[in-house]
């Protein structure tokens, strides 16, 4: 069945890539070009070639009639990308019952949501959109780009790692919803810890029964009552954790129930990628990088609840300079637009510099994502994801003007100027009219 | 024998005056080599602020250093008055999920009787984080109901509630009807006016004034009967006799416009806060004279059509129409983040040096201390921060914070966190 | 002897025949429809033209001049008048009265355990419209008054909503109606309430989840069937039962799909599992018209709700363009399918008046859609996708006697359908009482009525709705919340019936009395009491 799926996928695609023409073609001249892997071009140039960054450099010819974009005194940057968000979805948990493995946040995207629109805005050109930390066990994750009016199918990232979300501490256990919070089990971080034990348990069991009947099918005198075993979809996703076909993307704050969760990891041999929040990341910083396992965290947001409580703005430098792959992310339909202000601050606390603290939002995200190879930097042969500021992205007074997925000009804050320019123009006439014939107020 | 007790004497006579020497000498301090940018008057580079006695005695480029100063070496900084933000909860939240540490907001609707300064913690671990970047005083503001209290000033340093507070009661806050949340799938929530608002105060202020006139007439002719007492009339007092401002939470255009006639008609002082369409009705913001205090701008507009950049564009549209404006953190985890509002609003065209003012003399005039802090200027408390760059730029480390001319602790348990876990 | 006996089976035979004869149908007279302009929607129109209705089905059409006029025909003189093959709403909410859902707080998460609950419980794929056949009041004459004359109608809530079934709107009387019962299995992408799955991330899942398992609880019963020996007897799901026809035996199921994304998981579902399936709803269509084309064998049905879904960029991005997308651009969604050379149906699902169908399609022809087509796609389409067209859908002879006569072309402003035929069985559509006048007050609002009566006073609040001079809207009261229907507004007399629901048992309570801007009085008639009623309005602004 699992065959089957991939392979529909597989012709999917094929029809979906061939019926889209791949990005567009674009010249950027004259900016200050922050690779972030590659060092920095003070009076730089990219060339894109149907979506695909073919040179940078200096004095780059312009192929006749490209579309030409003159980036001089603007900082141009790779697109940042955002590794943790729940935008563009319909709904954001399921929250009837504790462990929802089966469902997908690819059966809900949602390419209307407003909030694409708030990302591009601040230069965002690739989110991992999430389901949410209500459970233990949540749902498959899904990246996408922000490509704002294209259609759900055309902005997913195909070559994504494939993520399910779990979550522990106050969430899953439904500390914060008085309301409701007692009823579901479970209530306390043993019960947490145990459910997940549990699934897995389960799973293997399932992948047993699944190993057994088709050995059974294939002997030499296969047994009369041979019954093929249901086929469970939750049980497949978790087998597929086990198979190491998906990674871990794990929501925890506190020190103590990250570590018990990569004991859990080690316990059933599963990957986890990244743990998100991660508040109290520094006190771990060196088991986090032994394990090499990465964080996705907030800078500077903290003391919302009890076990944010220690989550100090110094834990992403500090971990960084301690050897653990650190990203900035948002969380937020609000935050998402300004990452490159969260990145800077990691300057401020814990002395990170300007290449480090910009790789927060850019590689570093790439590669817990699994997208190193088309993006999170300026390189040839990535993806023309780029982001144009008109200051350096990592000053205050920054604000950015281009957001460039794959070549294409998504986010023109010239243009958005110009219109409303236009649209004030014509407010104006339509209230002179309105004086005009006499009407009051 | 006399020799004796004469040369003890004057050991000890000379003794007490070494340490008054002392006493003296560390009341006095001299800041030398900073750029100073006293945010009234000319930026002087390379200059020195003498602080004697906790207030700034001087400021300039060639400055007297009297014997026995305390020298503070501030080449390659720069040197800032402490900012001030217009709002927040600092000392009154340490964790937003736990009520139990959270203690700006009453419940009910009508509550001019609660004051946040005697809610105070001055231990909050939030306040020394503020503290670390550069904010020195804050305005402590109520939140909830109608009429929810009374805000007070503080300086963000002390051992006591009575330690920290400049001014007990700043204004008299009232909320309108906030703009609907974006919600993730677009849709807007319908939204009350602030009609209905108005209504009710206009009822309770009249209600105020006929309280204030029996107990003037009573005081004057003892057979009439003396009003009894009223609490929340009581403390509406100051409001109605234009002796307290009212600090008026207000968004929609519709609303601000309402609030102008309303502070008009009801003859009181006032500030707004948050105003967010503001730049929609510039002008007339400008003519009533109303200051206004900016939430924080981490918000998403809700109409499409004002534009992404809304709130980000609407400081710079209210201060180019002449408005006195400041800005705020409205927050006490995040309150140290003052200074990046106005950096965001100058990236979207509030002029820079206005964008500093913002957080430095125009809340000190708003809040009518401009006399004590708000900038570097001979008679102002000494209030000064040292930075290694810009006060208002993410990358900027300050290095030194002086509150009241006295050198304070910039650790956090931001730092002291670090520490502990750098040990292991 | 054997005469006698014979005569005797004759007799008998004859009894039988005659019995079976008048309990089989009922009789029907024969009517000669002349002078009449025929659009027979499949075939060219015929000008002056006769139609011969016999027995419920068209017997004979054609020219005047070429069609002999029967002897025991009733003669309906046309002149001027069209005549349309009956329209047919192929998926509609505006006939039944549904059970109302109990709103009863989802306790949230109230059984939420660890372990997977009994999640099928909550669903009811096995409701069938057919056992909830109650038509409403006026249905019959409001649809016979645009000129539908077959409906299908379906549950409408829930994941599983339930099957729907084919009608013929030939009288009050539900089972004479019935065409086909069980028509489809109708599928909401919405939640379950109160359990698993509560969000639509769920549902996808439970929605697979579903169909799998009934596939392995089908190939079990076979195996079982097969070979028993040796094997635990299958566990009786009736759950799993009610899916089987659908998921493996491929009978139709439509999705409903409120939005394009709805349109792309249903396709994706089909695939999947090979689905016989319909799409309904899919009001913003044209949006993704390639992907239809790609899957054209997928029946397309149309809604002519124009209201865009909430999700729809036009919706949140500045009143003016929801409004535009109200008023231009979700009305031509018709328009831009056919563009595209799409085929599809129109319904009425989403639609709560029946005014608003012929409104509707009047819009989407405004907007682009041509006339014929509008017309087809109530007509043969629905009846091609719904498997009835050999007996349904056109003007041919043969087929049953669903006509409508219409003065004007069908749709046009002025148009108005003077009679409709279904099963043969003539209606005449009815004009408006003469007595009723324009309302003279606008009473639409909230009020809050006092109702007296011998038993004591109770406090009520009203919240109104005016149309012209329709009322409708509901009244709250401590014992519940009463809808009150059936409404006019004339000059100052107000009537309106009232749905009052009383311990379980509903029924219709009359109101009659005068209105004005600010107050309303009357009696309200149930049974043999009366009592008064006294209503002031509620000004804007308090509660």
């Amino acid at each position: 069945m699992q065959r089957k799926n991939i392979g529909i996928i597989l012709v999917v695609s094929l029809v979906v890539f061939s019926s889209f023409s791949f990005g567009q073609d674009l010249l950027i001249k004259n900016g200050t070009i922050l690779t972030v892997t590659k060092g920095t071009i003070p009076n730089g140039d990219i060339l894109i070639i149907k979506g695909i960054i073919k040179q940078i450099g200096e004095n780059i010819e312009a192929p006749k009639g490209i579309k030409i974009i003159d980036a001089s005194g603007k900082y141009v940057i790779p697109g940042i990308i955002d590794s943790h968000t729940h935008i563009a979805l319909t709904g954001t948990n399921e929250s009837a019952e504790a462990i929802t493995a089966e469902v997908k946040m690819r059966d809900v995207l949602n390419a209307e949501d407003r909030s694409i629109y708030t990302a591009i805005s601040g230069g965002v050109t690739m989110v991992h959109t999430m389901h949410g930390s209500g459970n233990p066990i949540g749902g498959e994750n899904i990246v996408i780009k922000t490509k704002w009016g294209k259609t759900s199918e055309e902005m997913i990232v195909h070559s994504a790692y494939r993520t399910l979300k779990f979550a522990l501490g106050e969430n899953p256990k439904r500390a914060n919803s008085p309301a409701v919070g007692t009823l579901r089990y479970p209530q306390s971080r043993m019960g947490v810890n145990a459910i997940i034990r549990r699934e897995f348990l389960k799973a293997k069991n399932y992948m047993e029964q699944w190993d057994r009947y088709l050995k059974a099918k294939k002997s030499k005198k296969p047994p009369k009552n041979l019954i093929l075993p249901r086929k469970d979809l939750r049980m497949e996703q978790l087998a597929d954790m086990l198979r190491g076909k998906m990674v871990a993307r794990c929501h925890s704050y506190r020190a103590d129930e990250t570590l018990e969760f990569i004991k859990l990891s080690k316990e059933f041999d599963f990957k986890i990628a990244c743990f998100e929040h991660a508040s109290e990341a520094f006190k771990i910083a060196k088991e986090l990088a032994e394990e090499k396992i990465g964080i996705s965290v907030f800078l500077d947001n903290w003391a919302y609840k009890v076990e944010a409580s220690e989550g100090i703005a110094y834990s992403a430098a500090y971990c960084t300079k301690n050897g653990v792959l650190v990203s900035i992310n948002s969380d937020s339909n609000e935050r998402i637009r300004r990452l490159f202000n969260d990145a800077a601050k990691a300057m401020k606390y814990g002395g990170l510099s300007e290449e480090e603290a910009l790789k927060l939002v850019t590689i570093n995200p790439a590669i817990q994502l699994g997208v190193e190879k088309i993006a999170g930097s300026l390189e040839v042969g990535k993806h023309g994801d780029i982001a144009i500021f008109n200051e350096h992205p990592l000053s205050a007074y920054t604000l950015c003007e281009k957001t460039i997925i794959e070549g294409e000009v998504y986010f023109d804050r010239a243009q958005y100027l110009k219109e409303r320019e236009e649209m004030e123009k014509k407010k104006k006439e339509e209230e002179k009219k309105k004086v005009k014939k006499g009407g009051t107020k | 024998m006399t020799k004796r007790i004469l040369v003890f004497a004057a050991i000890l006579i000379i003794c007490a005056s070494l340490c008054l020497a002392q006493e003296k000498r560390t009341s006095v301090i001299a800041i030398k080599g900073a750029n100073i940018i006293p945010v009234v008057g000319e930026d002087i580079s390379e200059g020195t602020i003498l602080i004697k006695n906790g207030l700034i005695e001087a400021v300039g480029k060639n400055v007297d250093i009297p014997q026995g100063a305390k020298i503070i070496n501030a080449e390659g900084l720069f040197a800032y008055p402490g900012m001030i933000d217009g709002s927040c909860y600092l000392g009154l939240q340490e964790i937003g999920s736990i009520r139990a540490t959270v203690d700006y907001r009453e419940t009910g609707r009508i509550n001019p009787q609660v004051k946040t300064v005697e809610a105070l913690r001055p231990d909050s671990m939030h306040i020394p984080i503020s503290r670390s970047n550069g904010i020195t005083a804050a305005l402590v503001a109520p939140s909830g109901g109608l009429i929810s209290g009374q805000s007070g000033l503080i300086r963000l340093v002390g051992w006591t509630p009575e330690e920290m507070i400049i001014k007990s009661s700043v204004a008299m806050h009232i909320q309108f009807p906030s703009l609907p949340r974006l919600r993730r799938r677009g849709e807007t929530q319908p939204r009350e006016e602030a009609s209905k608002q108005i209504t009710e105060l206009k009822e309770i202020l009249n209600q105020a004034r006929y309280y204030q006139k029996g107990k003037d007439a009573a005081k004057k002719n003892l057979g009439l009967r003396l009003p009894e007492f009223d609490e929340k009339l009581e403390f509406l007092l100051p409001v109605v006799n234009a002796e307290l401002p009212v600090m008026i939470s207000v968004h929609a255009e519709k609303d601000i416009k309402a609030a102008i006639k309303f502070v008009k008609d009801e003859k009181l002082k006032a500030i707004f806060l948050g105003v967010t369409e503001g730049w929609k009705i510039a002008e007339d913001i400008k003519k009533s004279g109303i200051p206004v205090v900016f939430d924080s701008l981490n918000s998403v507009p809700p109409k499409w059509e004002d534009g992404y950049d809304a709130f980000y564009r609407n400081p710079g549209v209210l201060a180019k129409a002449g408005v006195k404006f400041a800005f705020s953190s409205g927050s006490a985890s995040l309150a140290k983040d003052l200074p990046y509002f106005a950096a965001k609003a100058a990236a979207f065209g509030l002029d820079k040096k206005e964008a500093l003012k913002g957080v430095t003399i125009y809340p000190a005039q708003i809040f009518g201390v401009d006399k004590m802090m708000g900038s570097l200027e001979k008679g102002k408390l000494a209030n000064i921060v040292l930075a290694d760059g810009d006060m208002l730029e993410l990358r900027t480390n300050i290095k030194h914070v002086f509150i009241d001319g006295k050198e304070v602790d910039i650790s956090s348990i931001y730092t002291e966190l670090l520490e502990k876990f750098k040990k292991r | 002897m054997k005469t006698k006996k014979n005569r005797l089976f004759i007799c008998l035979f004859a009894v039988i025949l005659l019995f079976t004869a008048t309990s089989s149908a009922r009789v029907t007279p024969t009517y000669a429809i002349v002078n009449c302009k025929i659009i027979p929607v499949t075939g060219s129109p015929i000008d002056k033209g006769i139609i011969i209705i016999r027995d419920g089905l068209i017997e004979s059409l054609g020219p005047q001049g070429k069609i002999s006029i029967p002897e025991d025909a009733e003669i309906i003189k046309a002149e001027g008048l069209f005549a349309y093959p009956g329209l047919i709403d192929a998926h509609t909410n505006l006939f039944l009265e549904l059970p109302k859902e109990e709103t009863r707080r989802p306790e949230t998460m109230r059984t939420v355990s660890a372990e997977p609950q009994q999640k099928e419980k909550a669903q009811h794929p096995d409701l069938m419209a057919l056992k909830l056949l109650k038509p409403k009041k006026t249905a019959v004459a409001d649809l016979h008054k645009i000129g539908i004359t077959t409906v299908l109608v379906a549950p409408e809530r829930g994941i599983y909503a339930g099957q729907s079934v084919l009608l013929n709107i030939n009288g009050e009387i539900a089972e004479p109606m019935v065409i086909k019962s069980p028509v489809a299995l109708h599928v909401n992408f919405t939640t379950a309430s109160g359990t698993y799955p509560s969000s639509l991330m769920g549902t996808m899942a439970f929605l697979r989840q579903s169909f799998l398992d009934t596939e392995y609880y089908s190939s079990y019963k076979s195996q079982f069937s097969k070979s028993a020996r040796g094997l635990k007897r299958p566990e009786y799901n009736p759950f799993l039962e009610a899916l089987l026809p659908y998921v493996v035996k491929k009978s139709p199921i439509f999705f409903n799909c409120a939005n394009l994304e709805d349109i792309k998981r249903a396709l994706g579902l089909i695939k999947e599992f090979k689905l016989n399936a319909f799409l309904t709803g899919a009001n913003e269509a044209w949006r993704v018209a390639d992907l239809l084309i790609k899957n054209a064998n997928v029946p397309l049905l149309v809604s002519l709700d124009f209201k865009p879904p909430m999700t729809s960029i036009y919706v949140n991005q500045g009143e003016e363009l929801k409004k535009k997308a109200e008023e231009e651009i979700y009305p031509a969604n018709a328009a831009n399918l056919h563009k595209k050379g799409l085929t599809f149906a129109l319904t009425s699902q989403g639609l709560k008046k029946p005014d608003d169908i012929l409104k509707n399609v009047q819009k989407a022809i405004k907007t682009g859609l041509p006339k014929e087509e509008a017309l087809k796609s109530m007509t043969i389409i629905p009846a091609k996708f719904l498997g009835v067209s050999s007996f349904l859908g056109s003007l041919e002879p043969g087929k049953i006697a669903n006509i409508i006569l219409t003065s004007g072309e069908i749709f046009d402003e002025k148009a108005k359908v003077e009679r409709v035929f279904v099963d043969g069985i003539s209606f005449e559509i009815k004009k408006p009482p003469k007595g009723e006048k324009p309302s003279a007050v606008n009473i639409a609002g909230r009020w809050s009525a006092t109702v007296s009566s011998a038993m004591g006073e109770w406090e009520s609040t009203m919240e109104l709705e005016q149309d012209g001079n329709q009322i409708s809207g509901n009244i709250s009261t401590r014992m519940g919340r009463w809808e009150i229907r059936d409404g006019i507004l004339s000059g100052n007399e107000l009537a309106l019936s009232i749905s009052a629901t009383i311990m379980g048992e509903t029924m219709d309570v009359a109101f009659s009395g005068t209105a004005e801007k600010d107050s309303i009085e009357g009696t309200i008639t149930f049974m043999e009491w009366s009592m008064e009623l006294k209503a002031k309005r509620i000004p804007d602004g308090k509660f």
